[in-house]
């Protein structure tokens, strides 16, 4: 015998029954979403350096007759696109900044079936579907009760530490009935919880006074090299699950010159934060050992710092997020989030974090996206907001 | 004649910020019942038509009504240009499925030729399909002039050239065959043309009554051509030029613009001969033209070049007495 359908159940049956239309006439209308992406793209974002992006971001909601198109002083752009009822606010963000500096060709390459070109899927295409979201609404006949209030964070990746996105979430005063993260990759991503995590980037340099005759004297990659090896005998837990990535070492300028000085970019990441403050002090207490041992000057910057959060799996939010994703034949890759997301349930808010199409080389000037699979990751994302906006996805 | 010159450099060179609010320009446009079409000519063309066709489509035809038509003129491409532009919206044509009674000749002039008839445009605006860092600044830059200003009818696009100078005072001119080849030939036989910035920039547009009325080289000498052609005709006031800032194209060998300069001298020699100058030269111009620009404004530098000749030394009556020979 069929269960009856609870009044909410029902009204998730209906949006989820209108998803393949709305892909459909997504990729009918993809045009501005696409060229908004390519135009965002050639506009180099590194992080801090996002000015012009957000002058373009900007530009675009005063087009768009969005309200209240504001830059805060911390540099991120927001805008309103009003609700037929307005009795709550829904907040839609991406990050406007990339990894690339200003002296990489940004130019975008556009194929039939996918855009290649540096920053492209992160996060380009990501902010690109927040431009354009107005339009592709009006598109498909939706009008939205809550108030959509749409987001470029700036200063986010990196040294960047989340500083947009918690600027913007200490100073505004609405309260947010949810979050949603937008990035362009990857399609499937779901993330409800954010990961506590620490940056850090040690710098190391020798001395002028540097004595070359004594037992173990080396330049400084050599010295790199071994403090990389005894970071890598701190003994690393299996649960709560934790892991140390290198994720940078410059050093050295040719073939036959000793370097002097380089550093190492590492990030620890673990589900409890206790472990990752353990972690800390142990390479901190390194950093202050080495240099003793070897003649060299260490210094130790930690320069981004995040706590574990998160909101329950059997959330309201992210219980219809998967059935969203079911719906359009998506698999859920549950993923904890070092990003924005982190920011938005800090600040006591419910959030995910959805990814739109296929990447591949990401974070290469050859970063592509898949243009098919995009519009899937569209509908997922209009689905989401409706069902936020139909209360759906209140705990 | 010198002051008249400057004061169209003044009159009649703009830059694209100044249409920068094209609601208005749509409106202007519409008032004035103007139809605008746009040309890309092709030929394997696959890495760039696409974001060109993207970024042009979107902006100036989905977003703002300035553009009426927008069609791809192909040569016959061998790569997947043609299906590319497609996929995004432009009417794309093969040249030589256009006016076939006429035959096929191919080179970039024959479909700007065939656009003539293909499109329906009252304006035509035609842009290259090599541009890494398309703009819609590229179209809406040029037809814009012809938009306000009725005396118009050819528009042609300068850019900033990429190269870096300590100080802001910088030389500004077109690239190698438009210094050592055109601007040398229009200093000696058509001054007042070296007013034109760019005058080979493969970005422009027209009134189609011009465009009908001017024959049409097939290579690379349709931009000299029209240049003095609609000169000839109705005057430097007929042309207007717009600053489209900074062009990303590929890069040409030295070779292939030796070919191109042979092609324009080609074109600029039956020029001289159809306007009855090549029988009939006149006393030549010394005086060379150049530009340089300082922020926004475009001065013309001019330099007395006369080159003097001695006569044959076996002509010297002291060269003889010194060889003690004679003529």
């Amino acid at each position: 015998m069929k269960s009856k359908l609870t009044n909410g159940e029902e009204t998730l049956a209906t949006l989820l029954a209108e998803i393949p239309r709305q892909v459909e006439r997504l990729s009918e209308v993809r045009e501005e979403l696409l060229a908004n992406a390519v135009l965002l793209g050639e506009i180099p974002s590194p992080t801090f350096g996002e000015e012009n992006r957000i002058r373009f971001v900007i530009d675009r909601f005063r087009e768009n007759e969005l309200v209240d198109p504001t830059i805060d002083d911390c540099g991120n752009a927001s805008a309103l696109l009003p609700g037929t009822e307005g009795e709550n606010t829904i907040l839609l963000m991406a990050h406007a900044d990339n990894v690339f500096d200003h002296e990489t060709n940004h130019a975008m390459c556009v194929g039939s079936d996918r855009i290649t070109g540096p920053g492209i899927a992160d996060n380009a295409i990501g902010l690109s579907s927040i431009l354009t979201l107005p339009t592709l609404l009006d598109s498909l006949g939706i009008k939205l009760k809550d108030d959509l209030l749409l987001l470029a964070n700036v200063k986010s990746l990196g040294r960047g530490n989340l500083q947009g996105a918690h600027h913007f979430l200490e100073t505004t005063q609405r309260p947010f009935r949810a979050g949603i993260c937008v990035e362009g990759a990857t399609q499937g991503r779901l993330s409800y919880s954010g990961l506590g995590a620490l940056r850090g980037e040690i710098s190391l340099r020798i001395p002028g006074d540097y004595d070359w005759n004594r037992f173990g004297a080396s330049g400084a990659i050599a010295h790199l090299s071994r403090l990389v090896g005894r970071i890598m005998e701190i003994p690393i837990p299996r649960e709560p699950k934790t892991s140390v990535v290198f994720g940078g070492l410059r050093c050295g300028s040719t073939y036959n010159t000793v370097p002097k000085r380089g550093s190492l970019r590492f990030e620890i990441t673990s589900e409890a934060d206790t472990v990752v403050t353990d972690l800390e002090n142990q390479v901190r207490d390194l950093s202050e050992e080495f240099p003793l041992e070897s003649g060299t000057e260490v210094k130790l910057e930690i320069v981004a710092r995040r706590p574990n959060c998160s909101i329950p799996f059997g959330h309201p939010l992210v219980k219809t997020t998967r059935a969203i994703m079911d719906s359009l034949d998506i698999t859920p890759k549950v993923d904890p989030s070092t990003g924005d997301l982190n920011a938005i349930i800090q600040a006591g808010h419910p959030g995910v974090t959805l990814g739109l199409t296929t990447a591949e080389n990401l974070r290469d000037e050859n970063e592509s996206i898949l243009l098919d699979p995009l519009f899937k990751g569209l509908a997922q994302l209009i689905s989401l907001l409706r069902s936020i906006d139909e209360g759906l996805c209140d705990a | 004649m010198k002051t008249e010159t400057k004061s169209w450099l003044e009159r009649n060179t703009f830059h694209h910020n100044d249409f920068w609010d094209l609601r208005k320009l749509v409106e202007e446009k519409e008032s004035k019942g103007l139809t605008i079409s746009l040309c890309i000519p092709t030929l394997n063309e696959e890495k760039t038509i696409g974001k060109e066709v993207l970024i042009l489509r979107s902006e100036l035809m989905e977003r703002y009504g300035l553009v009426d038509e927008f069609a791809v003129i192909d040569s016959g491409s061998n790569d997947r240009t043609r299906e590319v532009a497609a996929a995004y919206g432009a009417d794309v044509y093969l040249a030589a499925d256009i006016l076939p009674e006429m035959g096929n000749k191919r080179g970039k002039g024959e479909n700007l030729w065939k656009a003539i008839y293909q499109l329906k445009g009252d304006v035509i605006c035609y842009v290259d399909a090599d541009i890494s860092n398309i703009h819609p600044r590229f179209v809406y830059g040029l037809v814009a002039p012809l938009i306000g200003c009725d005396d118009v009818k050819y528009v042609k696009a300068f850019y900033d050239r990429p190269l870096n100078y300590s100080s802001g005072l910088r030389p500004s001119g077109g690239g190698r065959v438009t210094e050592i080849l055109i601007r040398p030939l229009f200093s000696l036989f058509y001054p007042e043309l070296t007013n034109v910035i760019q005058p080979l920039s493969g970005e422009y547009a027209a009134r189609r009554e011009v465009l009908e009325r001017i024959p049409f080289p097939i290579g690379y000498g349709v931009e000299t051509a029209h240049l003095l052609d609609l000169y000839q005709e109705y005057g430097i006031e007929a042309f207007a030029q717009t600053d489209l800032d900074r062009r990303v194209h590929r890069n040409q060998t030295t070779n292939a613009l030796g070919k191109m300069s042979f092609g324009i001298l080609q074109t600029f020699l039956n020029r001289l001969k159809s306007h009855g100058r090549i029988d009939q030269l006149p006393d030549m111009d010394t005086i060379y033209r150049q530009f340089e620009v300082e922020g926004s404004n475009y001065r013309q530098l001019t330099h007395q070049v006369v080159e003097e000749e001695r006569p044959p030394m076996i002509e010297v009556e002291a060269y003889l007495a010194r060889r003690k020979v004679s003529k």
